[in-house]
């Protein structure tokens, strides 16, 4: 047999998520890749349908909104495909999808990568 | 030769002896098990990933000839055993269930409880534990389609209850919570709630595995699935017509966006034999569900012919890979079996896997 059952091989899954310190979220990923983010700008950026209108689309969490003291209490994964945060806020309808997760790391690489394609 | 430099030969005879699917050597698998060599008798066991598995046999005469060659062997004699590998998970749900198989399609009427059916039965017949989850919460056939009378299961302590069982295999249905030709009116809450009593308070037990038939589409039922049970892979039913495949595409859509992995497309109703000229004729046109795996690299799991016994199995309850085992679509859901659970043992051979499931807790 030539062709073997797969998931999209072009998307990565995380191998291994962990605290690196008291705001940092540090996930570690099948290619390889070593994603870290601010605990606050994942915050900010929750994709659920009370913080993104999922009609207009509009961003209901405005800068400033989110205080700096935002923590995790519990993060779970979600089937495959995601990952489920329990914030100190007590908000925790937000399902962030690995491919999500990717598009917001914060190494300095995909920093640079942003910045390059006039992004954020 | 002693018998213990004839066990080396052996050894060396068995290392170039490679499961296809597997691309490496029966020894190196650790599939060789309890070798035994006395005065030139050869014996031992091939414990193989699945019972379903389909170069079962081929495997066997392989060994055997290949051990035979050897000089100072008399005569060798080769078990083929199988015990079933587990997809990884750390859910607490459906521990004793190794592995996971969801029956989808895009479209309605395109036969995927009839396949989801004959699948379980076939690797049931394998020799495998199977367990079937009739979750078309809507339309549950599967009952009617085994034969089973529709009663409220047995119950158990903490809540739990009993599948039903019926040729050998373990059964739930949506069906069995209502009363005969009652339909069931729910909203989408409801619908989860009923598929999250399937995955926790049913008694499983140890199952190598377990079918779960979904309704058709995108909805509820299947993000629920997604989310809270471990799927090992999904299964996606089409015929072969455009106005099926378009719904099809989307089906396999949605488990590569969940990333489930996709076991592969089943054609049915593929094509019908003729009992006058014997001709095939390709009601629905032909090549669609090939068409439609390729387009996605997935597997193409084959095609089932749309014969009478097939619908009379359904209807009488008694399926066509007991009442008629030999028939074109018996031997198409065997081989559909054999390939389903060939790209299991592929998927769980594989290294580099993601955490599949964990939870953190934030110390601050």
């Amino acid at each position: 047999m030539t062709v073997t059952a797969k998931t999209d091989s072009s998307q990565p899954s995380p191998k291994k998520v962990r605290q690196i310190d008291e705001t940092t979220l540090g996930i570690t990923w099948t290619d390889g890749h070593e994603s870290v983010y601010s605990v606050k700008m994942l915050r900010e950026k929750c994709p659920c349908a009370n913080c993104i209108d999922e009609w207009t689309g509009e961003k209901r969490i405005k800068p400033g909104m989110i205080p700096d003291s935002i923590r995790p209490k519990n993060i779970k994964s979600v089937g495959l495909y995601a990952i489920q945060f329990y914030w100190s806020d007590g908000h925790d309808t937000g399902l962030y999808p690995h491919e999500l997760l990717r598009k917001l790391c914060e190494c300095e690489e995909c920093k640079k990568a942003r910045a390059a394609s006039g992004k954020n | 030769m002693s018998d213990q430099q004839l066990q080396g030969k052996v050894i060396e005879a068995l290392k170039t002896v490679k499961d296809p699917d597997l691309h490496k050597d029966i020894v190196s698998l650790g599939f060789v098990k309890n070798m035994k060599v006395e005065k030139g008798s050869v014996s031992f066991d091939v414990e193989l990933t699945t019972p379903a598995c389909p170069v079962k046999e081929q495997l066997k005469t392989e060994c055997e000839t290949k051990v035979r060659a050897i000089d100072g062997v008399s005569s060798v004699s080769v078990n083929m055993t199988a015990v079933v590998r587990s997809t990884e998970h750390s859910q607490p749900i459906l521990t004793g269930v190794k592995n996971i198989i969801a029956v989808a399609s895009g479209k309605g009427g395109v036969g995927k409880s009839t396949v989801a059916a004959n699948l379980a039965i076939a690797l049931k017949l394998s020799g495998a534990k199977v367990g079937l989850m009739d979750a078309d919460v809507y339309g549950p056939s599967i009952p009617q389609m085994l034969g089973i009378p529709i009663s409220p299961p047995k119950g158990g302590p903490d809540n739990k209850f009993f599948p039903h069982e019926k040729y050998g295999m373990k059964v739930v249905s949506a069906a069995f919570l209502t009363k005969q030709g009652q339909p069931l009116m729910l909203r989408g809450p409801m619908l989860g709630g009923i598929i999250q009593q399937f995955l926790q308070n049913v008694e499983w037990g140890e199952l190598d595995y377990l079918v779960i038939d979904l309704p058709p589409g995108t909805g509820d039922v299947q993000l629920t699935l997604t989310q809270r049970a471990p799927l090992s892979g999904a299964v996606v039913v089409t015929t072969p017509q455009e106005v099926s495949l378009i719904d099809a595409d989307k089906g396999v859509k949605m488990f590569q966006q969940v990333k489930v992995p996709l076991l592969g497309v089943v054609e049915n109703m593929s094509y019908f034999v003729c009992d006058g000229c014997g001709k095939k004729h390709y009601i629905f046109k032909s090549g669609g569900g090939k068409a439609l795996a390729d387009r996605f690299s997935i597997p193409f799991l084959g095609e089932v012919p749309l014969i009478g016994e097939v619908v009379e199995g359904g209807d009488s309850g008694v399926p066509v890979l007991i009442g008629h085992p030999e028939s074109p679509a018996s031997l198409a859901y065997k081989s559909l079996a054999g390939q389903v659970a060939a790209q299991l043992s592929i998927n769980q051979a594989k290294e580099d896997k993601p955490e599949t499931s964990f939870e953190l807790a934030w110390k601050s």
